[in-house]
Protein backbone atom coordinates (compact mmCIF):
# COMPACT_ATOMS: atom_id res chain seq x y z
CA UNK A 1 0.00 0.00 0.00
CA UNK A 2 0.89 3.41 -0.12
CA UNK A 3 4.04 4.53 2.20
CA UNK A 4 4.10 8.07 3.51
CA UNK A 5 7.69 8.83 3.07
CA UNK A 6 7.76 12.42 4.10
CA UNK A 7 5.18 14.37 6.83
CA UNK A 8 4.95 18.15 6.56
CA UNK A 9 3.53 19.37 9.50
CA UNK A 10 2.04 22.39 10.89
CA UNK A 11 5.94 24.17 8.75
CA UNK A 12 5.78 28.02 9.34
CA UNK A 13 8.18 30.35 8.02
CA UNK A 14 8.72 33.77 9.27
CA UNK A 15 11.73 36.29 7.64
CA UNK A 16 12.26 39.50 9.92
CA UNK A 17 11.96 42.21 7.86
CA UNK A 18 12.80 46.23 9.27
CA UNK A 19 10.77 47.54 11.97
CA UNK A 20 10.57 44.03 13.73
CA UNK A 21 7.98 43.05 11.30
CA UNK A 22 7.70 39.57 9.54
CA UNK A 23 7.05 38.61 6.44
CA UNK A 24 5.07 34.94 6.47
CA UNK A 25 6.25 33.06 3.68
CA UNK A 26 4.87 29.67 5.27
CA UNK A 27 1.95 29.31 7.38
CA UNK A 28 1.08 26.13 9.25
CA UNK A 29 1.15 24.01 6.11
CA UNK A 30 0.77 20.01 6.49
CA UNK A 31 0.59 17.36 3.44
CA UNK A 32 2.18 13.84 3.14
CA UNK A 33 4.08 12.81 0.74
CA UNK A 34 3.84 9.31 -0.51
CA UNK A 35 6.51 7.33 -1.56
CA UNK A 36 6.96 6.79 -5.14
CA UNK A 37 4.63 9.52 -6.34
CA UNK A 38 4.88 13.01 -7.42
CA UNK A 39 3.44 15.98 -5.69
CA UNK A 40 2.95 18.64 -7.74
CA UNK A 41 3.20 22.69 -6.58
CA UNK A 42 1.46 25.33 -8.10
CA UNK A 43 0.87 28.85 -7.42
CA UNK A 44 1.76 32.25 -7.62
CA UNK A 45 4.69 34.11 -7.72
CA UNK A 46 6.56 34.57 -3.69
CA UNK A 47 3.75 32.68 -2.37
CA UNK A 48 6.55 29.95 -0.66
CA UNK A 49 6.79 27.09 -2.98
CA UNK A 50 10.88 28.35 -3.04
CA UNK A 51 10.56 28.49 0.22
CA UNK A 52 8.57 25.35 1.17
CA UNK A 53 11.61 23.42 -0.88
CA UNK A 54 14.10 25.13 1.53
CA UNK A 55 12.86 23.53 4.53
CA UNK A 56 12.08 20.13 3.14
CA UNK A 57 15.70 20.41 1.71
CA UNK A 58 16.93 21.41 5.55
CA UNK A 59 18.40 24.73 4.08
CA UNK A 60 16.70 26.90 5.85
CA UNK A 61 15.05 25.86 9.56
CA UNK A 62 11.61 26.48 9.66
CA UNK A 63 10.37 29.17 12.16
CA UNK A 64 8.11 26.36 13.59
CA UNK A 65 6.74 23.16 12.41
CA UNK A 66 8.16 19.41 11.48
CA UNK A 67 9.52 17.52 8.32
CA UNK A 68 9.19 13.93 9.43
CA UNK A 69 11.45 11.91 7.24
CA UNK A 70 11.56 8.34 7.67
CA UNK A 71 10.34 8.97 11.37
CA UNK A 72 12.56 11.58 12.07
CA UNK A 73 12.28 15.26 12.36
CA UNK A 74 14.90 16.59 9.54
CA UNK A 75 14.60 20.39 10.66
CA UNK A 76 16.23 19.11 13.90
CA UNK A 77 19.37 17.15 12.59
CA UNK A 78 22.98 18.49 12.63
CA UNK A 79 26.54 17.60 12.15
CA UNK A 80 27.00 14.32 9.92
CA UNK A 81 23.65 13.35 10.15
CA UNK A 82 22.21 16.35 8.39
CA UNK A 83 25.08 16.04 6.02
CA UNK A 84 23.58 12.10 5.35
CA UNK A 85 20.65 13.40 4.79
CA UNK A 86 21.53 15.89 2.05
CA UNK A 87 22.32 12.46 -0.09
CA UNK A 88 18.87 11.56 0.68
CA UNK A 89 17.38 14.55 -0.67
CA UNK A 90 18.34 16.57 -3.69
CA UNK A 91 17.08 19.50 -5.35
CA UNK A 92 17.23 20.89 -8.44
CA UNK A 93 16.79 24.78 -8.62
CA UNK A 94 14.63 27.48 -10.38
CA UNK A 95 18.55 29.10 -11.36
CA UNK A 96 20.91 26.57 -12.20
CA UNK A 97 23.46 29.15 -13.03
CA UNK A 98 23.70 30.68 -9.38
CA UNK A 99 24.02 27.17 -8.29
CA UNK A 100 27.25 26.53 -10.66
CA UNK A 101 30.64 27.24 -9.36
CA UNK A 102 31.30 29.29 -12.86
CA UNK A 103 35.14 28.30 -12.85
CA UNK A 104 34.18 24.57 -13.16
CA UNK A 105 34.05 22.05 -16.12
CA UNK A 106 30.85 20.95 -16.35
CA UNK A 107 32.36 16.85 -16.12
CA UNK A 108 33.43 18.39 -12.57
CA UNK A 109 29.65 19.88 -11.45
CA UNK A 110 28.14 17.08 -11.96
CA UNK A 111 30.17 14.82 -10.25
CA UNK A 112 31.10 16.99 -7.17
CA UNK A 113 28.40 15.57 -5.06
CA UNK A 114 29.43 12.02 -5.37
CA UNK A 115 33.23 13.04 -4.76
CA UNK A 116 31.43 14.83 -1.83
CA UNK A 117 30.35 11.85 -0.37
CA UNK A 118 33.33 9.44 -1.80
CA UNK A 119 31.27 7.57 -3.76
CA UNK A 120 33.21 7.61 -6.87
CA UNK A 121 37.02 7.50 -7.51
CA UNK A 122 38.89 10.41 -9.38
CA UNK A 123 39.71 8.23 -12.31
CA UNK A 124 35.89 7.43 -12.72
CA UNK A 125 34.65 11.10 -13.20
CA UNK A 126 35.02 11.56 -16.41
CA UNK A 127 33.44 7.94 -17.58
CA UNK A 128 30.58 8.68 -15.33
CA UNK A 129 29.73 12.31 -16.30
CA UNK A 130 29.06 11.57 -19.82
CA UNK A 131 26.66 8.54 -19.02
CA UNK A 132 24.62 11.04 -16.59
CA UNK A 133 24.61 13.77 -19.48
CA UNK A 134 23.91 10.82 -22.10
CA UNK A 135 20.76 10.62 -19.78
CA UNK A 136 19.23 13.89 -20.11
CA UNK A 137 20.13 14.01 -23.63
CA UNK A 138 22.70 16.42 -23.76
CA UNK A 139 26.32 15.24 -26.08
CA UNK A 140 29.11 13.40 -23.84
CA UNK A 141 31.33 15.71 -25.09
CA UNK A 142 30.11 18.59 -22.81
CA UNK A 143 32.19 17.51 -20.09
CA UNK A 144 34.81 19.95 -21.49
CA UNK A 145 32.48 22.81 -21.51
CA UNK A 146 31.37 25.58 -18.79
CA UNK A 147 28.29 26.67 -17.57
CA UNK A 148 28.47 30.05 -19.09
CA UNK A 149 28.92 28.32 -22.69
CA UNK A 150 25.37 26.93 -22.99
CA UNK A 151 21.98 27.63 -23.34
CA UNK A 152 19.80 28.01 -20.23
CA UNK A 153 18.21 24.71 -21.32
CA UNK A 154 21.14 23.01 -21.31
CA UNK A 155 22.29 24.02 -18.41
CA UNK A 156 19.22 23.20 -16.71
CA UNK A 157 19.56 19.64 -17.96
CA UNK A 158 22.79 19.62 -16.40
CA UNK A 159 21.48 20.27 -13.46
CA UNK A 160 19.21 17.51 -13.84
CA UNK A 161 22.15 15.18 -13.89
CA UNK A 162 23.76 16.45 -11.17
CA UNK A 163 20.86 15.71 -8.74
CA UNK A 164 20.18 12.25 -10.84
CA UNK A 165 23.91 11.46 -9.68
CA UNK A 166 23.34 10.20 -5.87
CA UNK A 167 20.35 8.55 -7.07
CA UNK A 168 18.11 10.16 -3.85
CA UNK A 169 14.95 8.86 -2.53
CA UNK A 170 13.55 12.31 -3.26
CA UNK A 171 14.09 14.85 -5.95
CA UNK A 172 12.59 18.01 -5.16
CA UNK A 173 12.62 19.86 -8.54
CA UNK A 174 11.64 24.05 -8.46
CA UNK A 175 10.53 24.99 -11.52
CA UNK A 176 13.30 22.42 -13.08
CA UNK A 177 11.35 22.27 -16.95
CA UNK A 178 10.11 25.82 -17.52
CA UNK A 179 13.58 26.85 -19.73
CA UNK A 180 13.49 23.37 -21.57
CA UNK A 181 11.58 23.56 -24.82
CA UNK A 182 8.70 21.54 -24.84
CA UNK A 183 10.09 18.39 -26.51
CA UNK A 184 12.86 18.41 -24.57
CA UNK A 185 10.62 18.72 -21.84
CA UNK A 186 8.76 15.56 -22.51
CA UNK A 187 11.98 13.89 -23.14
CA UNK A 188 13.23 14.57 -19.22
CA UNK A 189 9.44 14.50 -17.80
CA UNK A 190 9.57 10.46 -19.54
CA UNK A 191 13.42 10.03 -18.25
CA UNK A 192 11.63 11.39 -14.69
CA UNK A 193 8.87 8.93 -15.14
CA UNK A 194 10.92 6.48 -16.02
CA UNK A 195 12.98 6.24 -13.01
CA UNK A 196 10.24 6.72 -10.71
CA UNK A 197 8.91 3.39 -11.55
CA UNK A 198 12.35 1.64 -11.68
CA UNK A 199 14.06 3.15 -8.46
CA UNK A 200 10.66 4.73 -6.53
CA UNK A 201 11.95 8.09 -6.73
CA UNK A 202 9.19 10.44 -5.06
CA UNK A 203 8.94 14.00 -6.94
CA UNK A 204 8.14 16.99 -5.10
CA UNK A 205 7.43 19.15 -8.48
CA UNK A 206 6.87 22.97 -8.49
CA UNK A 207 6.01 23.96 -11.63
CA UNK A 208 4.05 26.82 -13.31
CA UNK A 209 2.43 25.11 -16.08
CA UNK A 210 -0.63 23.88 -14.88
CA UNK A 211 -1.12 21.41 -17.86
CA UNK A 212 2.39 19.91 -17.57
CA UNK A 213 1.61 19.54 -13.93
CA UNK A 214 -1.75 17.59 -14.36
CA UNK A 215 -0.52 14.97 -16.83
CA UNK A 216 2.74 14.21 -14.47
CA UNK A 217 1.51 14.68 -10.85
CA UNK A 218 0.00 11.92 -8.41
CA UNK A 219 -1.22 14.65 -6.17
CA UNK A 220 -1.74 18.73 -6.54
CA UNK A 221 -1.25 21.19 -3.92
CA UNK A 222 -2.01 24.55 -4.82
CA UNK A 223 -0.46 27.08 -2.68
CA UNK A 224 -1.34 31.15 -1.90
CA UNK A 225 -0.13 33.48 0.15
CA UNK A 226 1.75 30.61 2.32
CA UNK A 227 -1.23 28.41 2.29
CA UNK A 228 -2.07 25.42 0.88
CA UNK A 229 -5.83 26.39 -0.63
CA UNK A 230 -6.08 22.84 -2.16
CA UNK A 231 -5.32 19.39 -2.71
CA UNK A 232 -6.23 17.25 -5.50
CA UNK A 233 -5.29 14.24 -7.33
CA UNK A 234 -3.43 15.16 -10.45
CA UNK A 235 -6.04 13.00 -13.04
CA UNK A 236 -8.78 15.36 -11.16
CA UNK A 237 -7.78 19.17 -11.65
CA UNK A 238 -10.44 19.79 -13.67
CA UNK A 239 -12.66 18.68 -10.84
CA UNK A 240 -11.15 21.15 -8.55
CA UNK A 241 -13.43 23.60 -6.20
CA UNK A 242 -11.44 26.19 -4.71
CA UNK A 243 -11.93 29.46 -6.34
CA UNK A 244 -8.01 30.08 -6.66
CA UNK A 245 -7.60 26.95 -8.51
CA UNK A 246 -10.45 28.15 -10.73
CA UNK A 247 -8.59 31.29 -11.46
CA UNK A 248 -5.12 29.85 -12.23
CA UNK A 249 -7.44 27.23 -14.76
CA UNK A 250 -8.71 30.18 -16.82
CA UNK A 251 -5.14 31.56 -16.79
CA UNK A 252 -3.68 28.76 -18.84
CA UNK A 253 -3.04 29.89 -22.60
CA UNK A 254 -3.46 27.54 -25.60
CA UNK A 255 -2.16 26.83 -28.91
CA UNK A 256 -5.82 27.02 -29.65
CA UNK A 257 -6.87 30.48 -30.40
CA UNK A 258 -10.81 29.70 -29.95
CA UNK A 259 -9.68 28.28 -26.53
CA UNK A 260 -7.23 31.60 -25.37
CA UNK A 261 -10.48 34.00 -25.94
CA UNK A 262 -11.68 32.45 -22.52
CA UNK A 263 -8.50 33.62 -20.38
CA UNK A 264 -9.47 35.59 -17.51
CA UNK A 265 -7.36 37.66 -15.83
CA UNK A 266 -7.38 37.58 -11.90
CA UNK A 267 -8.48 41.24 -11.08
CA UNK A 268 -6.56 42.71 -8.08
CA UNK A 269 -3.28 42.60 -6.37
CA UNK A 270 -1.57 39.86 -4.77
CA UNK A 271 -1.40 41.01 -0.86
CA UNK A 272 2.13 41.46 0.14
CA UNK A 273 2.73 38.85 2.17
CA UNK A 274 3.61 41.11 5.25
CA UNK A 275 0.24 42.58 5.23
CA UNK A 276 -1.71 39.06 4.91
CA UNK A 277 -6.07 39.59 4.98
CA UNK A 278 -7.54 38.18 7.82
CA UNK A 279 -9.53 35.24 7.25
CA UNK A 280 -9.32 34.02 4.15
CA UNK A 281 -5.96 34.86 2.34
CA UNK A 282 -7.87 35.14 -1.28
CA UNK A 283 -10.57 37.21 -0.63
CA UNK A 284 -9.74 40.52 -1.88
CA UNK A 285 -9.29 38.66 -5.14
CA UNK A 286 -12.32 36.28 -4.45
CA UNK A 287 -15.87 37.00 -6.55
CA UNK A 288 -17.43 34.59 -4.19
CA UNK A 289 -16.22 36.37 -1.23
CA UNK A 290 -18.63 36.40 2.13
CA UNK A 291 -19.22 38.04 5.04
CA UNK A 292 -17.67 34.95 6.90
CA UNK A 293 -14.29 35.34 4.54
CA UNK A 294 -13.27 38.36 6.00
CA UNK A 295 -12.83 37.36 9.36
CA UNK A 296 -12.75 33.68 9.75
CA UNK A 297 -9.25 31.79 8.16
CA UNK A 298 -11.47 28.68 6.45
CA UNK A 299 -9.83 25.49 7.35
CA UNK A 300 -8.02 23.29 4.78
CA UNK A 301 -10.55 19.96 5.21
CA UNK A 302 -10.94 16.66 3.04
CA UNK A 303 -14.12 17.22 1.37
CA UNK A 304 -13.96 13.71 -0.79
CA UNK A 305 -11.61 11.01 -0.62
CA UNK A 306 -7.73 12.48 -1.10
CA UNK A 307 -8.99 15.90 -1.69
CA UNK A 308 -8.38 18.55 0.37
CA UNK A 309 -10.04 22.02 0.17
CA UNK A 310 -9.73 25.60 2.24
CA UNK A 311 -12.50 27.22 0.93
CA UNK A 312 -15.87 28.28 3.19
CA UNK A 313 -17.93 27.91 -0.51
CA UNK A 314 -15.98 25.38 -2.34
CA UNK A 315 -17.81 25.30 -6.25
CA UNK A 316 -18.99 23.08 -7.71
CA UNK A 317 -16.44 22.53 -10.71
CA UNK A 318 -14.21 24.12 -13.16
CA UNK A 319 -15.26 26.22 -16.17
CA UNK B 1 9.99 48.52 -41.59
CA UNK B 2 11.50 48.51 -37.99
CA UNK B 3 13.91 45.36 -38.21
CA UNK B 4 15.76 43.87 -41.04
CA UNK B 5 17.82 41.02 -40.15
CA UNK B 6 19.84 39.51 -43.52
CA UNK B 7 21.15 35.93 -43.52
CA UNK B 8 22.82 36.63 -40.04
CA UNK B 9 25.32 34.06 -39.00
CA UNK B 10 27.04 34.25 -35.38
CA UNK B 11 29.51 32.09 -34.31
CA UNK B 12 31.40 31.23 -31.16
CA UNK B 13 35.27 31.50 -30.71
CA UNK B 14 37.46 30.36 -33.73
CA UNK B 15 37.50 28.52 -36.47
CA UNK B 16 34.37 26.80 -35.65
CA UNK B 17 31.17 26.40 -37.74
CA UNK B 18 28.48 28.51 -36.89
CA UNK B 19 26.20 28.53 -34.03
CA UNK B 20 23.38 30.64 -36.32
CA UNK B 21 23.50 30.91 -39.82
CA UNK B 22 21.01 31.60 -42.88
CA UNK B 23 18.72 33.34 -40.44
CA UNK B 24 16.73 36.26 -42.39
CA UNK B 25 13.74 38.19 -41.00
CA UNK B 26 11.73 41.18 -40.75
CA UNK B 27 9.50 43.22 -38.91
CA UNK B 28 7.46 45.90 -38.53
CA UNK B 29 6.63 48.53 -36.22
CA UNK B 30 4.10 47.34 -33.43
CA UNK B 31 4.27 43.78 -34.48
CA UNK B 32 4.96 41.13 -32.37
CA UNK B 33 7.58 38.05 -33.49
CA UNK B 34 7.48 34.70 -31.45
CA UNK B 35 10.89 32.53 -31.21
CA UNK B 36 10.37 29.31 -30.34
CA UNK B 37 11.42 26.20 -30.83
CA UNK B 38 14.69 23.82 -29.85
CA UNK B 39 16.50 24.20 -26.48
CA UNK B 40 20.50 25.28 -27.54
CA UNK B 41 19.24 26.28 -31.30
CA UNK B 42 20.32 29.52 -30.79
CA UNK B 43 17.03 31.66 -30.25
CA UNK B 44 18.82 33.79 -27.34
CA UNK B 45 22.04 33.85 -29.74
CA UNK B 46 19.66 35.99 -32.28
CA UNK B 47 18.09 38.14 -29.83
CA UNK B 48 21.62 38.92 -28.44
CA UNK B 49 23.11 39.44 -31.55
CA UNK B 50 20.78 42.33 -32.62
CA UNK B 51 21.03 44.04 -29.03
CA UNK B 52 25.03 43.30 -29.70
CA UNK B 53 25.80 41.66 -26.57
CA UNK B 54 26.63 38.49 -27.38
CA UNK B 55 28.57 37.24 -25.02
CA UNK B 56 32.52 36.58 -24.36
CA UNK B 57 33.87 35.21 -27.85
CA UNK B 58 30.78 35.32 -29.81
CA UNK B 59 30.48 37.35 -32.84
CA UNK B 60 28.36 38.11 -35.76
CA UNK B 61 30.31 36.04 -38.81
CA UNK B 62 28.23 36.98 -41.70
CA UNK B 63 24.91 39.18 -42.31
CA UNK B 64 23.70 42.35 -42.08
CA UNK B 65 21.06 43.71 -39.13
CA UNK B 66 19.17 46.94 -39.99
CA UNK B 67 17.58 49.02 -37.57
CA UNK B 68 15.43 51.82 -38.47
CA UNK B 69 17.23 52.26 -41.79
CA UNK B 70 20.83 52.32 -39.98
CA UNK B 71 22.81 49.40 -40.34
CA UNK B 72 23.46 48.31 -36.78
CA UNK B 73 27.58 47.12 -37.51
CA UNK B 74 28.39 50.62 -37.81
CA UNK B 75 27.64 52.20 -34.77
CA UNK B 76 29.91 53.32 -32.58
CA UNK B 77 30.31 52.79 -28.82
CA UNK B 78 28.57 55.95 -27.83
CA UNK B 79 25.74 55.04 -30.56
CA UNK B 80 25.19 51.94 -28.87
CA UNK B 81 24.97 53.47 -25.34
CA UNK B 82 22.24 55.90 -26.82
CA UNK B 83 20.19 52.90 -28.43
CA UNK B 84 20.55 50.43 -26.03
CA UNK B 85 17.94 50.16 -23.02
CA UNK B 86 16.33 53.19 -24.89
CA UNK B 87 15.16 52.64 -28.11
CA UNK B 88 16.15 49.03 -27.70
CA UNK B 89 15.64 47.05 -24.81
CA UNK B 90 15.77 43.65 -23.35
CA UNK B 91 13.93 41.43 -21.08
CA UNK B 92 16.29 38.52 -19.77
CA UNK B 93 15.25 34.88 -18.74
CA UNK B 94 16.03 36.23 -15.65
CA UNK B 95 16.36 39.57 -14.85
CA UNK B 96 17.66 39.11 -11.22
CA UNK B 97 20.82 37.61 -12.48
CA UNK B 98 21.69 40.76 -14.73
CA UNK B 99 21.09 42.45 -11.18
CA UNK B 100 23.99 43.71 -8.97
CA UNK B 101 23.14 41.66 -5.49
CA UNK B 102 25.10 44.00 -3.41
CA UNK B 103 23.07 47.14 -3.92
CA UNK B 104 19.33 47.61 -3.67
CA UNK B 105 17.23 47.50 -6.76
CA UNK B 106 16.26 51.17 -6.42
CA UNK B 107 19.64 52.04 -6.56
CA UNK B 108 19.76 50.40 -9.81
CA UNK B 109 16.72 51.36 -10.75
CA UNK B 110 17.28 55.31 -10.62
CA UNK B 111 20.95 54.98 -11.85
CA UNK B 112 19.61 53.04 -15.23
CA UNK B 113 16.77 56.36 -15.38
CA UNK B 114 19.16 59.09 -14.51
CA UNK B 115 22.10 57.32 -17.29
CA UNK B 116 18.90 57.60 -20.24
CA UNK B 117 17.63 61.03 -18.86
CA UNK B 118 18.15 63.94 -17.02
CA UNK B 119 15.90 63.32 -14.43
CA UNK B 120 16.95 64.64 -11.09
CA UNK B 121 17.21 61.35 -7.97
CA UNK B 122 13.70 62.47 -6.84
CA UNK B 123 11.66 62.07 -10.45
CA UNK B 124 13.67 59.31 -11.34
CA UNK B 125 12.87 57.41 -8.34
CA UNK B 126 8.98 58.14 -8.92
CA UNK B 127 9.00 56.81 -12.19
CA UNK B 128 10.59 53.86 -10.91
CA UNK B 129 7.91 53.55 -8.26
CA UNK B 130 5.51 53.95 -11.75
CA UNK B 131 6.84 51.59 -13.70
CA UNK B 132 6.53 49.00 -10.88
CA UNK B 133 3.41 49.61 -10.40
CA UNK B 134 2.26 49.34 -14.14
CA UNK B 135 3.90 45.54 -13.11
CA UNK B 136 1.28 44.88 -10.13
CA UNK B 137 4.14 44.93 -8.10
CA UNK B 138 3.05 45.02 -4.64
CA UNK B 139 4.85 47.22 -2.25
CA UNK B 140 7.07 49.20 -4.88
CA UNK B 141 8.59 51.12 -2.93
CA UNK B 142 9.38 48.21 -0.25
CA UNK B 143 10.80 46.52 -3.82
CA UNK B 144 12.92 49.43 -4.06
CA UNK B 145 14.92 49.09 -0.88
CA UNK B 146 15.49 45.20 -1.04
CA UNK B 147 17.53 43.24 -2.40
CA UNK B 148 17.21 41.01 -5.72
CA UNK B 149 18.25 37.92 -3.41
CA UNK B 150 15.15 39.04 -0.97
CA UNK B 151 12.40 38.53 -3.92
CA UNK B 152 11.39 35.47 -5.91
CA UNK B 153 12.19 34.84 -8.85
CA UNK B 154 8.95 36.00 -10.70
CA UNK B 155 8.78 39.55 -8.67
CA UNK B 156 12.39 39.72 -9.65
CA UNK B 157 11.30 38.87 -13.25
CA UNK B 158 8.41 41.76 -13.04
CA UNK B 159 11.26 44.11 -12.00
CA UNK B 160 13.23 43.49 -14.89
CA UNK B 161 10.44 43.63 -17.47
CA UNK B 162 9.69 47.30 -15.93
CA UNK B 163 13.13 48.67 -15.93
CA UNK B 164 12.94 47.63 -19.64
CA UNK B 165 9.82 49.18 -20.46
CA UNK B 166 10.65 52.51 -18.68
CA UNK B 167 11.35 54.53 -22.26
CA UNK B 168 9.05 53.03 -23.95
CA UNK B 169 11.48 51.11 -26.67
CA UNK B 170 10.85 51.14 -30.09
CA UNK B 171 11.70 47.59 -30.29
CA UNK B 172 11.55 44.92 -27.28
CA UNK B 173 13.62 42.12 -27.21
CA UNK B 174 12.17 39.43 -23.89
CA UNK B 175 13.85 36.39 -23.95
CA UNK B 176 11.53 34.04 -22.27
CA UNK B 177 9.97 36.74 -20.36
CA UNK B 178 7.42 34.88 -18.70
CA UNK B 179 9.33 31.23 -18.01
CA UNK B 180 9.56 31.56 -14.37
CA UNK B 181 6.34 32.74 -13.85
CA UNK B 182 2.94 31.52 -12.48
CA UNK B 183 -0.12 31.16 -15.12
CA UNK B 184 -2.14 33.63 -13.45
CA UNK B 185 1.50 35.99 -12.86
CA UNK B 186 1.93 35.50 -16.63
CA UNK B 187 -1.72 36.14 -17.89
CA UNK B 188 -0.81 39.60 -16.74
CA UNK B 189 1.94 40.24 -17.84
CA UNK B 190 1.45 38.67 -21.35
CA UNK B 191 -1.42 41.35 -21.11
CA UNK B 192 0.85 43.89 -20.39
CA UNK B 193 3.00 43.39 -23.01
CA UNK B 194 0.14 43.23 -25.70
CA UNK B 195 -1.05 46.83 -24.03
CA UNK B 196 2.24 48.33 -23.73
CA UNK B 197 3.39 47.08 -27.63
CA UNK B 198 0.01 47.82 -28.71
CA UNK B 199 -0.05 51.15 -26.89
CA UNK B 200 3.14 52.46 -27.45
CA UNK B 201 3.13 51.19 -31.32
CA UNK B 202 6.89 49.40 -30.04
CA UNK B 203 7.85 46.26 -31.62
CA UNK B 204 8.66 43.06 -29.81
CA UNK B 205 10.62 39.83 -30.55
CA UNK B 206 9.62 37.19 -27.93
CA UNK B 207 11.31 33.98 -26.94
CA UNK B 208 9.20 31.59 -25.36
CA UNK B 209 8.46 28.03 -24.90
CA UNK B 210 5.53 28.48 -24.15
CA UNK B 211 3.77 27.52 -27.21
CA UNK B 212 -0.04 29.13 -25.97
CA UNK B 213 1.70 32.07 -24.92
CA UNK B 214 3.22 32.10 -28.56
CA UNK B 215 -0.16 32.05 -30.78
CA UNK B 216 -1.59 34.39 -28.29
CA UNK B 217 0.53 37.20 -28.41
CA UNK B 218 2.41 37.12 -31.50
CA UNK B 219 1.74 38.06 -35.51
CA UNK B 220 4.50 35.82 -36.67
CA UNK B 221 5.88 33.14 -35.42
CA UNK B 222 9.77 31.94 -36.35
CA UNK B 223 10.54 27.85 -35.39
CA UNK B 224 14.25 27.71 -34.92
CA UNK B 225 16.05 24.66 -34.79
CA UNK B 226 19.59 23.55 -34.83
CA UNK B 227 20.88 27.23 -35.51
CA UNK B 228 18.64 27.21 -38.31
CA UNK B 229 15.17 28.67 -38.77
CA UNK B 230 13.05 25.53 -40.13
CA UNK B 231 9.96 27.09 -40.26
CA UNK B 232 8.04 30.97 -40.27
CA UNK B 233 4.85 32.17 -41.24
CA UNK B 234 1.79 33.94 -39.72
CA UNK B 235 1.50 32.39 -36.45
CA UNK B 236 -2.36 31.26 -37.45
CA UNK B 237 -0.60 29.54 -40.37
CA UNK B 238 2.32 27.60 -38.44
CA UNK B 239 0.74 26.49 -35.82
CA UNK B 240 -2.25 25.09 -37.42
CA UNK B 241 -0.55 23.70 -40.25
CA UNK B 242 2.61 22.88 -39.56
CA UNK B 243 4.79 21.69 -42.83
CA UNK B 244 8.40 21.09 -41.53
CA UNK B 245 8.96 17.81 -39.37
CA UNK B 246 10.08 19.45 -36.11
CA UNK B 247 7.11 21.98 -35.66
CA UNK B 248 5.02 18.97 -35.97
CA UNK B 249 6.76 17.47 -33.27
CA UNK B 250 7.15 20.63 -31.27
CA UNK B 251 3.21 20.95 -31.20
CA UNK B 252 2.51 18.03 -30.45
CA UNK B 253 4.50 17.83 -27.15
CA UNK B 254 2.86 21.17 -25.68
CA UNK B 255 1.03 20.02 -22.47
CA UNK B 256 -2.46 20.67 -22.66
CA UNK B 257 -5.22 19.83 -20.00
CA UNK B 258 -6.68 16.64 -20.78
CA UNK B 259 -3.74 15.39 -22.73
CA UNK B 260 -2.69 11.80 -22.09
CA UNK B 261 -0.82 11.70 -18.70
CA UNK B 262 2.46 10.80 -18.28
CA UNK B 263 1.75 8.82 -14.78
N1 LIG C 1 29.36 31.87 -24.84
C1 LIG C 1 29.21 30.75 -25.56
N2 LIG C 1 30.28 30.06 -26.00
C2 LIG C 1 30.13 28.92 -26.72
N3 LIG C 1 28.94 28.40 -27.08
C3 LIG C 1 27.83 29.05 -26.69
C4 LIG C 1 27.90 30.25 -25.91
N4 LIG C 1 26.63 30.65 -25.64
C5 LIG C 1 25.82 29.75 -26.24
N5 LIG C 1 26.54 28.78 -26.88
C6 LIG C 1 25.99 27.65 -27.65
O1 LIG C 1 25.24 28.19 -28.74
C7 LIG C 1 24.05 27.46 -28.96
C8 LIG C 1 22.85 28.38 -28.96
O2 LIG C 1 22.67 28.95 -27.66
P1 LIG C 1 21.46 29.88 -27.29
O3 LIG C 1 21.68 30.36 -25.90
O4 LIG C 1 21.28 30.92 -28.33
O5 LIG C 1 20.24 28.84 -27.35
P2 LIG C 1 18.68 29.06 -27.09
O6 LIG C 1 17.96 28.72 -28.34
O7 LIG C 1 18.43 30.39 -26.51
O8 LIG C 1 18.41 27.89 -26.03
P3 LIG C 1 17.46 27.84 -24.74
O9 LIG C 1 16.09 27.64 -25.22
O10 LIG C 1 17.96 26.61 -24.01
O11 LIG C 1 17.68 29.10 -23.96
C9 LIG C 1 24.01 26.35 -27.88
O12 LIG C 1 24.40 25.13 -28.45
C10 LIG C 1 25.02 26.79 -26.85
O13 LIG C 1 25.66 25.68 -26.25
N1 LIG D 1 15.77 35.06 2.58
C1 LIG D 1 14.63 35.77 2.56
N2 LIG D 1 14.50 36.89 3.31
C2 LIG D 1 13.33 37.60 3.31
N3 LIG D 1 12.25 37.28 2.59
C3 LIG D 1 12.32 36.17 1.81
C4 LIG D 1 13.51 35.36 1.75
N4 LIG D 1 13.28 34.32 0.89
C5 LIG D 1 12.02 34.49 0.44
N5 LIG D 1 11.42 35.59 0.99
C6 LIG D 1 10.06 36.07 0.76
O1 LIG D 1 9.16 34.99 1.03
C7 LIG D 1 8.08 34.99 0.11
C8 LIG D 1 8.01 33.63 -0.60
O2 LIG D 1 9.12 33.50 -1.47
P1 LIG D 1 9.41 32.20 -2.31
O3 LIG D 1 9.35 31.02 -1.41
O4 LIG D 1 10.67 32.41 -3.07
O5 LIG D 1 8.18 32.16 -3.31
P2 LIG D 1 7.92 31.31 -4.64
O6 LIG D 1 9.01 30.30 -4.77
O7 LIG D 1 6.59 30.69 -4.41
O8 LIG D 1 7.88 32.28 -5.76
C9 LIG D 1 8.30 36.16 -0.84
O9 LIG D 1 7.54 37.25 -0.39
C10 LIG D 1 9.79 36.43 -0.70
O10 LIG D 1 10.08 37.79 -0.97
S1 LIG E 1 -13.20 31.23 1.69
FE1 LIG E 1 -14.46 32.82 0.79
S2 LIG E 1 -12.99 34.31 -0.01
FE2 LIG E 1 -11.87 32.45 0.42
S3 LIG E 1 -11.85 31.39 -1.51
FE3 LIG E 1 -13.60 30.61 -0.39
S4 LIG E 1 -15.30 31.89 -1.04
FE4 LIG E 1 -13.45 32.94 -1.67
MG1 LIG F 1 10.42 30.13 -6.36
MG1 LIG G 1 17.90 30.98 -24.52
Amino acid sequence: MSEVIMRVENLTKKFPVSDGKFLTACDDITFDVVKGETVGIVGESGCGKTTLLKAIMNMQKPTSGKIIFHGEDITQLTGEAKRQNYRRIQMIFQDPTAAFNPKMKIRDIICEPLLNFDLIAKSEVDAKARELLTQVDLPADFVERYPHNMSGGQRQRVAIARALALEPEVIACDEATSALDVSVQDTIIKLLVKLQREKGITYIFICHDLALVSMFSHKIAVMYLGNIMEKIDGDKLSGARHPYTHALLKAVFSTEREKNQYIEILPGEIPSPLDVPSGCPFRNRCTYCQEICTTQKPPFEEIENNHFVACHYPLNKAH
Amino acid sequence: MLLDVKNLAVSYGKNKTPTISGVNFELDEGKILAIVGESGSGKTTVIRAILNVLPGGGYVSEGKIIFNGRDLSELDADSWRSLRGKDISMIFQDSGAMMNPVHTIGKQFVEYIQTHSDLDKKSAYDMAVEKLELMNLPNPENILKSYTFELSGGMRQRVGIAMAITFQPKLLLADEPTSALDVTTQAQIVGELMFITRGTGAAMIIVTHNLGVASYLSDNLIVMSQGKIVEAGATDDVVKNPRHNYTKSLLASVPEMGRRRYV
